[in-house]
């Protein structure tokens, strides 16, 4: 039952498959997307969801440590300008992209601990400090430079977390990832 | 242009200015008068905004056999209760503690989103990220915490000893972190210091306490210390211009006679009869003298300083509840640092009774956790329901476009819809209509409504009609849509199509040309929208007797009664096209 497909619409094509490069303790789904012709590195303890969608086609994309990148998120998405630039996305360590969201590619960068909220959608170029909290369905305009400890909300308004505490907050990453390595059953072989 | 959905509306008779001050009972009709009938409804008179409603909106009074709109009703709060925390809140402590809660529960001042209580933990001397530190510090503080914005009361210097209790901590805490007294350990400690020491000592604490920000609860407890001390010491004597002081705001008689006004005693206090002196104004702060800062230098460079993020927003600053610990009264919250967690506001649940008969129409299950309500009558079980859908006829040149929602109508060009009655009640209803031949306004179009009368069935179980199914066939009652549509004509005086509670009739509408004169006059706004008033009156026999007792007619109760109801209603069709 599970292996049939019900959608009607025809089969997506997978695309060219990308060179990758993982670490060895990386937890990948096996029905996670990547596509693209450049280089996909992940980098350790790093976690795709099922149904995450990489692609390389404008581009490298760089995950780093202990990321966690949820379904049906779509990283290296060629945007409006679709220029094909070296490194397509680099998402920083601590970094989590939440379900549907949307980075597009072009030297894009998500910085350290930063959360990139459900449905929130990352322009071209944009370059995202360490720390800061994309709000759910935030839009983040191509080219747009946010400093560390921002906090986007509530349709593009800003503030700074000045909290302190994102040692707390990697720590629990740490901690959710040791969960989901429990639960998501990996496959990087199937990627290699 | 955005495309019109057809809808209906339903004209309340409480508007109606004939209706008013003459309860209406099922004795005598309301609508039967000749002069009723004379002046159709205008769903475009500026009043006809307020008397429209769908029929969702509306509910019914049982005993007046009347329509009752959210305007006609008059409401109870049934309960107060924090959204928060669900707790239900006594309506004695309304009057003490204000309407928010008084519980953990807050919103945050940036975003309104709900604040949480979260222990703030020592940073780890451990940078080793891989050891879950699970060892709590001896000094936990707390603070409230959005998870939505990442606001944190740290931010204006509020952390607290105790997780619970917020709102008591709270009030003790300025922004900043000093604390500060509340009303009644400044009373207690008053108290305190006149039994201690007398009036040196009472006197060196006002010292103590003008150094201090005066806030709004102190100045006021101080006002109102100095003025009654004012007043129960008639120090001034008698003087020559006694009777003149009299006449001044700050004479103790025209105080107390402001008091009254206020407070509703009698006019004449009796202590206001023995003359008392001239009274004189607080002039130290120990008195209640709050002198205006003009100094705004401090406040000036502050903002120099800051950015724009740093100052709060108008909502923001609306949001904030009255804060009695407020230094000034001006000035107040200009920067985020000077907002604070916003407690809850309560929140209700009304009953609602008719403003007639005074009885319940609406009433809601007294426990905050249960949505559901004890008496509901609305009026959708009550009245028929209409809903309009357009006819497209096949024409002689073959068969017609199937109609689009939102279609424009065609000007000068006849079209039909039919109107679907749905029977809500368990009697058959006698339904008459009545619309006006053009409707009111710039434009009229004309109206026809084909079958202006006729009989809806009951509302049955509905496994009863699919046993009776057959014999209804065999009657010929019941007109069903059979064979192919081309079948059908528009025939009139007959019922379009029938069902087991319901009729759909068919109204024929000839829409007005939009035609202007050139450059003189301009379309207002929805004027092309083809709205038609119909008067619908609905009969049906009812059970008898139960609360018609008083009236005699329902002694015995097996008799059927009749009722009736008529009202206005408003069906808007589409736009018509312009040019």
């Amino acid at each position: 039952m599970s292996s049939k497909r019900h959608s009607i619409l025809p089969a997506v094509s997978a695309g060219p498959k990308p060179p990758v490069h993982f670490s060895s303790s990386i937890t990948i789904a096996e029905s996670a997307l990547l596509t693209g012709t450049n280089l996909i590195t992940i980098s350790s303890e790093s976690v795709i969801h099922p149904r995450a969608k990489l692609d390389s086609l404008a581009g490298r994309i760089t995950i780093g440590r202990r990321c966690v990148v949820h379904e049906r998120t779509m990283i290296g998405a060629i945007g409006t300008s679709g220029k094909v630039t070296e490194q397509a996305v680099t998402l920083g360590d601590y970094a989590t992209v939440e379900v549907a969201a949307s980075i597009e590619a072009g030297n894009t960068i998500i910085g350290e601990g930063t959360t990139v909220g459900v449905g929130s959608k990352v322009g071209a170029g944009a370059v995202i400090g360490k720390h800061c909290t994309l709000t759910p369905h935030t839009e983040v305009p191509a080219g747009e430079v946010i400093p560390d400890f921002t906090v986007i909300y509530s349709n593009g308004m800003r503030r700074i977390d000045k909290r302190g505490v994102a040692d707390l907050k990697n720590k629990g990453q740490a901690r959710q990832i040791d969960v989901l390595r429990r639960m998501i059953p990996t496959n990087p072989a199937k990627f290699a | 242009m955005a495309p019109l959905n057809p809808y209906t509306y339903i004209q309340c008779p409480c508007s109606d200015s004939a209706s008013l001050g003459r309860p209406s009972d099922a004795t005598s009709p309301t609508s039967a008068d000749g002069d009723e009938e004379d002046n159709a409804f205008d769903p475009r008179a500026p009043r006809a905004n307020f008397s429209l409603y769908p029929l969702e909106y509306l509910l019914y009074c049982e005993d007046c056999h009347q329509i009752r709109c959210p305007r006609c009703i008059t409401e109870e709060i049934a309960t107060y209760f924090c959204p928060s925390c669900l707790f239900e809140v006594p309506s004695s402590n309304l009057k003490s503690e204000g309407n928010r809660c008084t519980r953990s529960c807050f919103q945050c001042p940036i975003c309104i989103g709900p604040l949480s209580v979260t222990s703030i933990e020592a940073p780890p001397s451990d940078p080793s990220l891989l050891v879950p530190d699970r060892a709590g510090t001896p000094h936990t503080t707390y603070s409230l915490i959005c998870s939505y914005c990442s606001w944190s009361s740290t931010e204006i210097g509020i952390q607290f000893d105790k997780p619970n209790s917020i709102h008591a901590q709270l009030a003790k805490i300025r922004n900043g972190g000093a604390s500060r007294l509340t009303a009644k350990e400044r009373k207690e400690r008053r108290k305190e210091l006149s039994h201690r020491g007398g009036e040196a000592a009472l006197a060196a604490s006002s010292e103590a306490a003008a150094g201090q920000d005066m806030d709004l609860e102190t100045q006021f407890a101080n006002l109102k210390l100095f003025y009654n001390s004012q007043l129960a010491d008639p120090n001034a004597g008698d003087n020559g211009f006694s009777s003149l002081g009299d006449l001044g705001f700050s004479s103790p008689s025209s105080l107390s006679r402001i008091m009254n006004l206020y407070t509703g005693g009698k006019l004449h206090d009796p202590r206001a009869k023995s003359k008392l002196g001239a009274m004189r104004e607080a002039i130290t702060a120990d008195e209640g003298l709050l002198e205006t800062d003009l100094d705004e230098s401090s406040l000036i460079t502050q903002l120099h300083q800051s950015d724009f993020l740093d100052t709060a927003s108008s909502t923001q600053i609306c949001s904030q509840p009255p804060n009695l610990g407020e230094t000034y009264i001006y000035g107040a919250a200009r920067f985020n640092s000077s907002l604070r967690p916003v407690p809850y506001l309560l929140r209700t649940k009304r009953s609602k009774r008719c403003p007639v008969c005074r009885h319940i129409i609406s009433k809601p299950e007294a426990k905050v956790q249960t949505t559901r309500f004890r008496i509901r009558l609305v009026a959708g079980s009550y009245i028929p329901s209409i809903t309009i859908r357009r006819l497209n006829l096949p024409g002689p040149n073959g068969p017609a476009a199937p109609a689009i929602l939102g279609d424009l109508l065609e000007p000068l060009k006849p079209v039909h819809f039919v109107l679907t009655f749905k029977n809500p009640i368990f009697e058959s209803l006698k339904v008459t209509l009545g619309a006006p031949a053009k409707t009111p306004g710039r434009f009229p179009s004309k109206v026809t409504v084909l079958c202006p009368q006729f009989d809806i069935d009951a509302n049955t179980d509905v496994w009863d009609e699919a046993l009776k199914e057959n014999d209804r066939e065999s009657s010929g009652r019941s007109r069903r849509r059979a064979g192919t549509e081309s079948q059908f004509q528009v025939e009139v005086g007959k019922i379009w199509e029938r069902g087991r509670n319901w009729v759909s009739i068919i109204v024929e509408v000839v829409p007005a040309s939009l035609k202007l004169e050139p450059g003189r006059d301009v379309l207002k706004q929805d004027e092309d929208v083809l709205e038609i008033p119909m008067f619908v009156r609905i009969e049906w026999e009812a059970e008898g007797g139960g609360d018609d007792a008083a009236s005699g007619t329902g002694r015995d109760k097996d008799q059927k009664e009749k009722k009736e109801l008529a009202y206005w209603c408003v069906l808007g069709l589409g736009r018509i096209k312009q040019g």
